[in-house]
Parts: C-alpha cells; sequence; structure tokens
C-alpha cells in the first residue's frame, strides 16, 4: 500500500465514527462562511438606512431598527456558527487522539519482546509524544482553518466572476506565481528545517552526555573545557536555526506583499479601465472598490493554507509513524493452547538452536533437562546464551528450531497467559513502576491482601527497610528516585515474584547487585522459596548456586560442563578455574 | 523577560533595523486605501496623467512593503536565534558552574529540557515579538486614534468595547492557566507510563499485567482528554466572544449614530470609516490575545530559566591560591544526611588515612560507603565535622588543587563521546602517548584498545554503545589513573570485569602507584583483601578498621561477610 494511501486510511480508521461531528462541523462552517460573506451586505443596507433615517426619521424608523436588528443577528449566527463548527472540531480531536494515544499503547502492550529489543525507547517514546501531538495540533488548527479558507476562496472566486469576468481574471493573474513561489519557500524550508533538526539533534546529544555525566565533569574539574566545546556547537545551531527560521519565516510577508502587489495592480488596472473600458464611470467605480476588497480576501485563504502546511506534513508524518507500529507483528498469544497446570515431571531444552539475527546463531544445540523440584545453576562468561535460555523459557522469543517441553509438551502449545502464570522472573535489571511500595511487591497479583505483601518482602529481607522508611509500605517510589539502592530495587523484584507463587523459577543474576551478607540472606530466603519449584539461576556469584542440584557450564553458545559442585570440581575444567579465582580461601 | 531585555543592546541594529521595516509594512499597508481615494477622484476627474503617477506609486509603495516584510523577516530571525543562542551559552556556563547537589536539585534531565526546549520556546516568542507582535500596537493605536478623530463623540464605546475584551481574556486566561497546569502533569503522567512500561517490558509480560498496564493508562489518557477538550472549549467560547464584542459594538455605534446624526447629518459619512477603524481595533485585540497565549508558554519557559540562573550555587570554593596537597585523608566527626531525608547518611565518622596507604572500605548495601567516598572529592559538605585532605579542610580548599589531587572512579562508567584518547585526556589534559599507554596498561586496557583499527584515536559513541561493561570499566580506571592523583578512589569500579583482569589491575596499581593513597570500595572481600587496612562500614557508622586477619577476630560484621564468600574446603 502506498504512503498516501495508508495516511489516508490511517484518519480514516480513526475519523469514521465522528461522521455526525464532521456534518455538523461542515455545515457549521458553510454557515458560519455564508454569514460572514454575506454580513458587508446587511452592513451596507444598515448605513443606507442610516441615510434615509436621517432624512425623515418618522417614516424611516422603523425600517433602520430592521436592518440593524437583521446585521446584529448576522453577526449572532456568524459567532454561534463558528462557536459550534471549532466545539464540535475540539470534540472530534480530542477523542480521536485519545483513541490513537489507547490504541498505540494497547499495541504496544501485545507487540513482540523482539520489537522492543531491536527500538530504541526513546524513539518509540517520541511517537506518544511529538507525533500525537503534531497530529491533534494539525486536527484542532488546521482542520477547521483549511476548510473555512477552502469554502471563503470558493466563495469569492464565484462572487468575482459574476460581477466582473475581466477583473475576476485580473485579480486571479499572479495566482501561479504566489502559488509557485509558495511551494519553492515550502521546499526550501523543509530543506533547512532538517538541517537546522541536525544541529539542534547534535547539541542536545551534547548537553545531555555531558549534563548526565557530571559527575565525572566536576571531579575532573572540566566545567571549562565543556564549556569550550560546547560554543562551536551552539554557535553551529545558531546560524542553522537562523537561516531555517528565515526561510520557515518568509512565507507570511512574502504573500502579504504579494497581496499588496497584487491589490495595487487590480486599482491600478480598474482604473484604467474605469476611464477606458467604455463603463460607466459610477458603474467602473464600484467595481474597483468592489475589487480591491476581493482582491484582499481572495489571498487571505493563500496565505492562511500556505502557513498550515507545514503542520499539516508534521502530522502526515507522524501518522506514518504510528502506522508503522501498528502494522508491527504482535505476540502470538495462543488462545486456544491448553492451560498450564503443574509440572509433573521435568523441562527438556532437546537440541535448541537460536539466534536473534539471523547472521550469528547463539545457541548452537543445547540439552538440558531438569527435574520437577530440582535447581539447574547456569554458568559461563558474558554472550555464553546464560540469558538467552531465559528469553525462550519465558516465550520472550522462540527457539529457531529444537524444542523447549514441560512433560513433553511443547511450551508453544501452551497458553501464553497460563504459560507466564506459572514462570516467575527475577530480571538482571529490575524495574521499579511509578506507585508506592507496596504497588510495587503486588504488581503481578493485585489481590494480595497486606499479610501476604509483608510476608513477601520478609522473605526478601526488605521488610525492615521498608517499615524504616516514614510512609513504610505506602512511600511513593518511581525508577528514577534514589530511596533504593540497586540491591534494595532487586529486592523489591522478588519480593514481587514471590507473592506470585510460580510454578517454575528463573533468576537472571539476579543477586550480582547486592551485598554478600545481603545476598546471603536473600539465599535462604530463595531456598524456601525454591524448595519444592523447579527453576534456573543464572548468577556470577558461585556462591549462591553451590547448592544447586546440577550446574551448567556455557561457553560460545554450547554446553561445556555439567554436574553438581562436587562433580565439577574433580572434573578441573573451565568451572574449576572460575570457582577458585572468585572466593577467598582461607589465609 | 529580563533575560531577553538584557541582551537587546547587543543587538540593537538588527532590532532597530527590524522594527523599521515593521513599520514600512504597516505604513504601505495603510497608505494603499488613501491612494485608492487618490484613484478614485482621478477617475471622477478623468485626469490620465496622475493616474500613470499613482499607478506607479501604488506598484513602487507595495514593492516596498514586500521587501520590508523579508528584510523583517531576515533580522528578526538573526535576533531571535542569536538571542537563544546566548542564552543557551549563559544557562549552560550557569550549570557548569553547579555544585553537584545543585544538579540534583534539578536533576540532569530537567536541565537538559531547560537547555533545548524552554530556550527554544524563548526563541519562538522573540521572533513573535518582531515579526508580528509590534504590527499590534501599531494597529491598535492607529486605528484607535483614527476612530475617535472620526466620531469623537463615540469614543466611550471603544474604550468599553477594549475593556469587555479585556474582562473576558483575563478570565479565560485566569481558566486556562489551571488546565495548561493540570494538562503540563498529565503528560509527564503519561510520558512516565508509556516509559516504564518500555522499560519494564519484560517485567509486564512476565507478570501478565498487560492489561491493568492499560487501564492505568487509559484513566490518564481519558483525564488527559478531557482536560484537553476543556482547554479547547475555551478557545471554541473565547475567539467567536471576541468578535461578537467587536460586532455588537459596531451595531450600537450605527445605533448611536442615528440619533447624534439627527442634529448632525453630516456624520452618516464618517459611520462607514468609523466602523472600519472599529473592526481593525477589534482585530488587533483578537490578536494581541492569541499572542499572548503563546506567549503565556514562553514565558512559564523564562521563568524556568530564571530559576536556573537564580539558583545560588552550593559549595562555594574560598578564593586561596592553588597548592600541592598531599595524599592524607582525615575524616573528623563527620556526619551527613542527604537533602530531605531524616535518617542520617553517615554518623559520627573519624579516621586518618596516610599518605600512600591502601584502604579497602566493605559493608553492606546502604552502609554508606559512597557517600563516605562522595565526601573526598567535595561532592557534598558534610552537615558535621570535617573532611581534610592533604591536611586541609576542604571548605577552605582551592578547587583547582583539590581535582588534582582526587581522582574518582565511578561504579556505572560514563565515557564521553570523542576519541578514547579525548576521555583519558579528561583525567589529564596534556596527556601524551606514553602517558595513555601507561594508564590503558594499569587498568588493563591496553589488549583491547590496541586491536581497535585507530587504538587511541577510536572513536567513543554516545553513550558508548561501542563498547562493553567491562571495557568502559577499563577505560574509566584509566581516566583516573593517568593524572598520577595522590589519592585515588575506586567505587566498585571493577564490577563488570571478571577475576583474573581485577587483581591484575590491582597488581599494576600496587606497582605503579605506589605514592597513591587508594580507596577501594567493594562487595568482594578478595578485592580488599591486600589493603593496609580495611574499613567496615554499617548503618552509617565506621564499626570497624584493620587488617583482614586483625578484623577477622575484632569485627563481627566483617566475619559475617567473610563468612559468605568464603571458599568451601573440599
Amino acid at each position: 500500500m502506498s504512503e498516501f494511501k495508508r495516511t489516508t486510511k490511517f484518519f480514516y480508521d480513526y475519523m469514521k465514527e465522528y461522521r455526525l461531528g464532521f456534518l455538523v462541523t461542515t455545515v457549521a462552517l458553510l454557515a458560519s462562511t455564508y454569514f460572514q460573506v454575506k454580513a458587508p451586505v446587511f452592513l451596507g443596507n444598515s448605513i443606507t438606512e442610516l441615510a434615509k433615517y436621517v432624512s425623515d426619521t418618522e417614516k424611516n424608523q422603523n425600517q433602520f431598527w430592521q436592518a440593524l436588528w437583521l446585521l446584529l443577528i448576522f453577526y449572532i449566527l456568524y459567532s454561534v456558527g463558528s462557536f459550534i463548527a471549532s466545539a464540535a472540531v475540539t470534540l472530534i480531536s480530542g477523542y480521536s487522539t485519545n483513541n490513537m494515544r489507547r490504541g498505540l499503547f494497547g499495541k504496544l502492550q501485545r507487540l513482540t519482546i523482539q520489537y522492543f529489543d531491536s527500538h530504541k525507547d526513546g524513539d518509540i517514546l517520541s511517537r506518544f509524544t511529538s507525533d500525537l501531538d503534531n497530529i491533534s495540533n494539525a486536527l484542532n488548527q488546521s482542520l477547521i482553518d483549511i476548510l473555512t479558507n477552502v469554502f471563503m476562496m470558493v466563495g469569492i472566486i464565484i462572487m468575482m466572476f459574476r460581477v466582473n469576468v475581466t477583473l475576476a481574471w485580473v485579480t486571479m493573474a499572479s495566482s501561479p506565481i504566489a502559488l509557485i513561489l509558495a511551494a519553492y519557500l515550502i521546499r526550501q524550508t523543509r530543506h533547512y528545517v532538517n538541517l537546522q533538526q541536525a544541529e539542534v539533534g547534535n547539541l542536545n546529544g551534547y548537553i545531555n552526555e555531558q549534563i548526565s555525566g557530571q559527575k565525572i565533569v566536576i571531579t575532573n574539574g572540566l566545567q571549562k573545557k565543556s564549556i569550550k566545546n560546547f560554543i562551536p556547537i551552539n554557535e553551529r545551531v545558531r546560524q542553522a536555526t537562523t537561516r531555517g527560521q528565515i526561510y520557515s519565516g518568509m512565507l507570511m510577508p512574502v504573500m502579504n506583499g504579494i497581496s499588496l502587489v497584487n491589490t495595487a495592480i487590480v486599482i491600478f488596472f480598474g482604473g484604467w479601465l474605469a476611464m477606458n473600458g467604455g463603463m460607466e464611470r459610477a458603474t467602473a467605480l464600484g467595481l474597483v472598490v468592489i475589487f480591491v476588497q476581493y482582491s484582499q480576501q481572495f489571498y487571505q485563504p493563500i496565505i492562511n493554507i500556505a502557513s498550515l502546511y507545514s503542520m499539516f506534513q508534521l502530522a502526515v508524518t507522524g501518522a506514518h509513524r504510528l502506522t508503522e507500529i501498528f502494522d508491527e507483528k504482535e505476540e502470538d498469544t495462543v488462545p486456544d493452547g491448553s492451560v498450564m497446570e503443574k509440572i509433573k515431571n521435568e523441562i527438556q531444552l532437546s537440541n535448541v538452536r537460536f539466534s536473534y539475527n539471523t547472521n550469528t546463531e547463539i545457541l548452537h544445540g543445547v540439552n538440558i533437562s531438569v527435574e520437577k523440584g530440582h535447581m539447574v545453576a547456569l554458568v559461563g562468561p558474558t554472550g555464553s546464551g546464560k540469558t538467552t535460555i531465559m528469553n525462550l523459557l519465558n516465550r520472550f522469543y522462540d527457539v529457531d528450531s529444537g524444542s523447549i517441553t514441560i512433560d513433553g509438551k511443547d511450551l508453544r502449545k501452551f497458553n501464553l497467559k497460563s504459560l507466564r502464570d506459572h514462570v516467575g522472573i527475577v530480571l538482571q535489571d529490575s524495574v521499579l513502576f511509578d506507585g508506592t511500595i507496596r504497588d510495587n511487591i503486588v504488581f503481578g497479583n493485585p489481590e494480595a491482601t497486606d499479610d501476604q505483601v509483608i510476608a513477601a518482602a520478609k522473605q526478601a529481607n526488605i521488610h525492615d527497610f521498608i517499615e524504616s522508611l516514614p510512609d513504610g509500605y505506602l512511600t511513593h517510589v518511581s525508577d528514577e528516585n534514589s530511596i533504593f539502592s540497586t540491591g534494595q530495587k532487586q529486592l523489591v523484584s522478588i519480593a514481587r515474584t514471590i507473592l506470585t507463587n510460580p510454578e517454575l523459577l528463573i533468576l537472571d543474576e539476579a543477586t550480582s547487585n547486592v551485598d554478600t551478607v545481603t545476598e546471603a540472606k536473600i539465599q535462604k530466603a530463595m531456598d524456601n522459596v525454591i524448595q519444592g519449584r523447579t527453576s534456573f539461576v543464572i548468577a556470577h556469584r558461585l556462591k549462591t548456586i553451590l547448592n544447586a542440584d546440577k550446574i551448567v557450564v556455557l561457553r560460545n553458545g554450547n554446553v561445556i560442563e555439567e554436574g553438581n559442585h562436587a562433580e565439577l570440581l574433580q572434573q578441573n575444567g573451565f568451572y574449576a578455574e572460575l570457582y577458585r579465582s572468585q572466593f577467598v580461601f582461607g589465609e | 523577560m529580563d533575560i531577553v531585555l538584557k541582551q537587546v543592546p547587543k543587538y540593537w541594529k538588527s532590532i532597530v533595523g527590524s522594527l523599521i521595516a515593521v513599520t514600512l509594512m504597516v505604513v504601505s499597508t495603510l497608505w494603499q486605501p488613501k491612494l485608492l481615494q487618490d484613484v478614485i477622484n482621478a477617475i471622477m476627474r478623468n485626469n490620465q496623467d496622475q493616474m500613470l503617477a499613482l499607478g506607479v506609486q501604488l506598484i513602487v509603495i507595495a514593492v516596498i512593503g514586500l521587501i520590508a516584510g523579508v528584510i523583517n523577516t531576515i533580522l528578526a530571525a538573526r535576533v531571535a536565534q542569536s538571542i537563544g543562542a546566548d542564552t543557551r551559552e549563559m544557562v549552560y556556563r550557569k550549570i557548569e558552574d553547579f555544585s553537584f547537589e545543585n544538579i540534583e536539585k534539578f536533576q540532569a534531565g530537567n536541565l537538559v529540557v531547560r537547555l533545548t526546549n524552554d530556550i527554544n520556546q524563548v526563541q519562538n516568542l522573540v521572533m513573535t515579538i518582531l515579526q508580528s507582535l509590534i504590527r499590534v500596537p501599531f494597529l491598535f493605536i492607529g486605528s484607535f486614534i483614527l476612530a475617535i478623530v472620526t466620531i469623537p463623540q463615540l469614543w466611550w464605546i471603544i474604550v468599553v468595547m477594549v475593556i469587555v475584551v479585556g474582562l473576558v481574556s483575563a478570565i479565560a486566561m485566569g481558566k486556562m492557566g489551571k488546565h495548561f497546569e493540570k494538562l503540563q502533569n498529565l503528560i509527564d503522567r503519561l510520558n512516565q507510563i508509556a516509559k516504564e512500561n518500555l522499560a519494564g517490558v519484560r517485567v509486564v509480560k512476565s507478570f501478565n499485567q498487560e492489561e491493568n498496564q492499560k487501564a492505568k493508562f487509559n484513566v490518564v489518557s481519558d483525564e488527559f482528554n478531557q482536560e484537553n477538550i476543556s482547554v479547547g472549549m475555551i478557545f471554541s467560547i473565547i475567539i467567536p466572544a471576541f468578535s461578537m464584542i467587536g460586532y455588537a459594538a459596531l451595531v450600537l455605534a450605527i445605533y448611536l449614530a442615528g440619533n447624534i446624526a439627527q442634529n448632525n447629518p453630516e456624520i452618516v459619512g464618517a459611520v462607514a470609516s468609523f466602523t472600519n477603524y472599529l473592526i481593525q481595533v477589534v482585530f488587533a485585540l483578537v490578536m494581541a490575545g492569541m499572542m499572548m497565549t503563546f506567549s503565556a508558554r514562553a514565558l512559564v519557559s523564562l521563568r524556568r530559566l530564571h530559576e536556573v540562573l537564580d539558583t545560588k550555587r552550593t559549595l562555594v570554593y574560598k578564593d586561596v591560591p592553588e597548592q600541592n596537597l598531599t595524599g592524607t585523608v582525615e575524616f573528623q566527626d563527620v556526619s551527613f544526611s542527604y537533602a530531605g531525608d531524616d535518617h542520617p547518611t553517615l554518623k559520627d565518622i573519624s579516621f586518618q588515612i596516610k599518605a600512600g596507604e591502601m584502604i579497602g572500605i566493605v559493608g553492606a548495601t546502604g552502609s554508606g560507603k559512597s557517600t563516605l567516598a562522595q565526601l573526598i572529592p567535595r561532592l557534598y559538605d558534610p552537615q558535621k565535622g570535617a573532611v581534610r585532605v592533604g591536611g586541609v579542610n576542604l571548605r577552605d580548599v582551592n578547587e583547582k588543587s583539590l581535582r588534582k589531587t582526587v581522582s574518582f572512579v565511578l561504579q556505572r562508567a560514563i565515557l564521553f563521546s570523542g576519541t578514547i584518547a579525548d576521555n583519558l585526556r579528561h583525567g589529564k589534559e596534556d596527556a601524551t602517548q606514553a602517558e595513555m599507554q601507561r594508564a590503558a596498561g594499569i587498568a588493563q586496557a591496553t589488549e583491547f584498545v590496541d586491536r581497535l583499527p585507530n587504538q587511541y584515536q577510536a572513536p567513543v559513541e554516545e553513550r558508548s554503545s561501542n563498547f562493553s561493561g567491562g571495557q568502559k570499566q577499563r577505560l574509566s580506571i584509566a581516566r583516573g589513573v593517568i593524572g598520577k592523583p595522590p589519592i585515588l578512589i575506586m567505587d566498585d569500579s571493577t564490577s563488570a570485569l571478571d577475576a583474573n583482569s581485577e587483581k591484575l589491575v590491582q597488581k599494576a596499581l600496587h606497582q605503579d602507584l605506589k605514592g597513591t593513597t587508594t580507596l577501594i570500595i567493594a562487595e568482594k572481600i578478595s578485592s580488599v583483601i591486600h589493603a593496609d587496612r580495611i574499613f567496615v562500614m554499617d548503618q552509617g557508622r565506621l564499626v570497624g578498621v584493620g587488617s583482614h586477619q586483625e578484623l577477622l577476630k575484632t569485627s563481627a560484621i566483617y566475619h559475617e561477610i567473610y563468612e559468605t564468600q568464603r571458599g568451601r574446603e573440599e
């Protein structure tokens, strides 16, 4: 589908439920434009009546007042019409962009993890902010303006040709030049605004980096240097934005100027026509006056539409960027899949091959089997594929070939929701959501009671700390504020997982940012949680996995050693070396 | 506003130029009707010659108006962008002068927004003022005076009308202000939810919380929509209301003119032009109102910039001569709490470190290790007690001397975009190739730097995304040691290195930086086991000092930490 068609379809889909609203808007606008164009006639009438009234007060008073009433009614109708149109558009644009926003967020919740891993957060976020903003601005402002101006223009052209064909052509003669000039200016503007955006992006990048790294700047005394580097970048932005602004700001005055010149030509030509056109002098005079009005009015819509063009362009780009997301593949939720229940026997990875992108395979035929209730530890250097295995167990990604089965049944056969209900994860990077600490702990189980929350927090060894805060469990947190240290954040995320009582537990380096004393406490708590549960643990700290039923050593996507701690030490291979380098031995 | 006004003198030529251009534009616009009048007279008198002359005049004046418009735009853009750039520089300089505490209070992200979006708003404001706003008073005053001259008896209609329009817009603005504030909060909230759902997408999915998050988002989105519509409705009412006020005044004027005309019949001719001027006054008012709502946002931005410029720097350095400080560190009864935190993070800490000593600091998460370290380069001042480096109280130290003396390697390695050499030179401005190699050697970075195509000239991308966590930490350590600082603080800065590299780094530090006082904050006892002394922190207190062997005997807390990390004897 072409881009234009897609964009049109996008707007159509979101607008179609507001057909009535559009009808109201159009009728109201047509009416108010009509009243606006017609009002001068009534103004003229009332002045005529005024003149009569002065000459003979008694006879003409009623007619004078009647003319005034009519004029007032026309003005009121015009104002009411434009109010109705504007209010209708406000509602349409408000509700339709709200639907877009909700739709976009809903779509995000259905996208695959792969999408998030391969797109920058900032880029996705800007669709919520600037793209939706641009669409809403365009709907709000340009929709009414464009419609009004088009109506006005059509109305004026009709009127002009009705009054005098020659003068109508003269008035319109310069419009091709104006249009070409406008097109040229718009093209130049786009070009220079792009250049300007590039320089501004550069500057923003610099500022962001410097200010985010201010600790380094301060401790190394680099402030002067930072300013020194800032100045040339700022200067380039100044030059680029000046040029961009000149072009984008030029449209209005140039169009105004052309309108002025055009009016001058109309006056001149009208005057010449009056003297040499073989017309009655008084008629010709009237024509000149009328066409001066029209020349001014004729250019107004052109100016307005031209100045709205860039806004319109932004909205189209925004719509395009939104459709990009709406067209993305969604996660397969296996709606008809079987419902997962308790694990009876084992989880089995057989000959699993996987790659994030087609060229580089990460797992080259991995076989791991875990008995129900056992704990398996995955060990290996960075890039060995440990985290990838976790991604597969929760179906964040699917295997390329081979299979992962629970009691012989492929993961992909289970209903996705029911699978994830039974798989609990503690991630490498803990994330807190804006809200209270309690909100964060009950995240996966919103119905949990206070007692359950406290029990989970106690198991995760974070209860005492939470209680020491002034607002306890109701303390407001977000991912950015620093009530919690990195380690403590992880404890909260552990409590969160405990509360969902998962059948299969996956811990991805969950303790690597917690100090060893706290880690030991978690270890103890985790021992209880793990009891009776099947679990995968991925950790740098070998201490956390010494008690594993089975240790699987991965390297470059292959299993190279397998066994319990004692067995692996005896093998005296990779694991044994790792173990020796990490621990303090009695000195 | 005085941020902008202060810069006016610098660009007065361009400003005056653009004002003259605007005036020319207005004059040529106003002159045209007058010439039209003359043309009509010429036609009446059938004066062909005068007609031709007037035609030339008409066109010349129109062209002047066109050119004046172009010049105005060029000058206005120049002034606006220059004032914007200058303001940005001014604010940036101010931020670079901030203490770390100042920055944390504003939050880095927030400062970035002020430097970008808010400055942008100010630029647009200046541009609008010079390009269009300036026309409004011309138009307003001009047509106001002309109207009163035309029918002096009706002066009060215009005054009343202006007052009513003023009142209506004041009320609308007041209402709008409240809504705008709410809108801003809701936008922040929407972004927050979207942002945390992106960051935590794995959490949301693995806990099956998609529906709940959607519901949460939709509630805020709907609220935002309602606010948006309220603002839109105010606009929908106010614009027709303005024109309605104007038209009502117009009808009233004609009605009253009818009465006045009973005694002065000649007034009838003037009514047409009076109404014309009246409409111009309304037009100017509407334009002014629209500009006002537009500039309201810019004024908020200006206030936000003022906030930055008016902030007093905390931690002011005394103006004392530079001196060479030795590597001793002393804490005397130091207590410290973060702003807004009731619990002190550090409590009554006292110790002395001799130059060249190697100190390890261990303790649980939240015990205050990092805070203690941050007081040494004076990122914060303690509320109680004194920190001394080289025997000098940090409150009396020369800033440059302190920077030369203390080098701080952070847990989170931050590199700046540029080349590797650029980043290393942040630690020592005039570092030679040999010095860089030596520093990279200590940090165990030589191996991977040498493998890069351009070695030390290899680019570091934004967010240093072309390096792994371990490589970043190595470069950050190299930056820390390149200046051979008398004091080196490593705040858990080897956490991303494998055990072997970490050992090599420590060995190299020991050999190459013999005279350097080193403080190593670590989670792992193996990282600090060879230190001359180990400090044990617990809940903001220094609870144990000694060598590994001593502490095993004297400190229960240390013993507990050790136990958790002790290898199993097989």
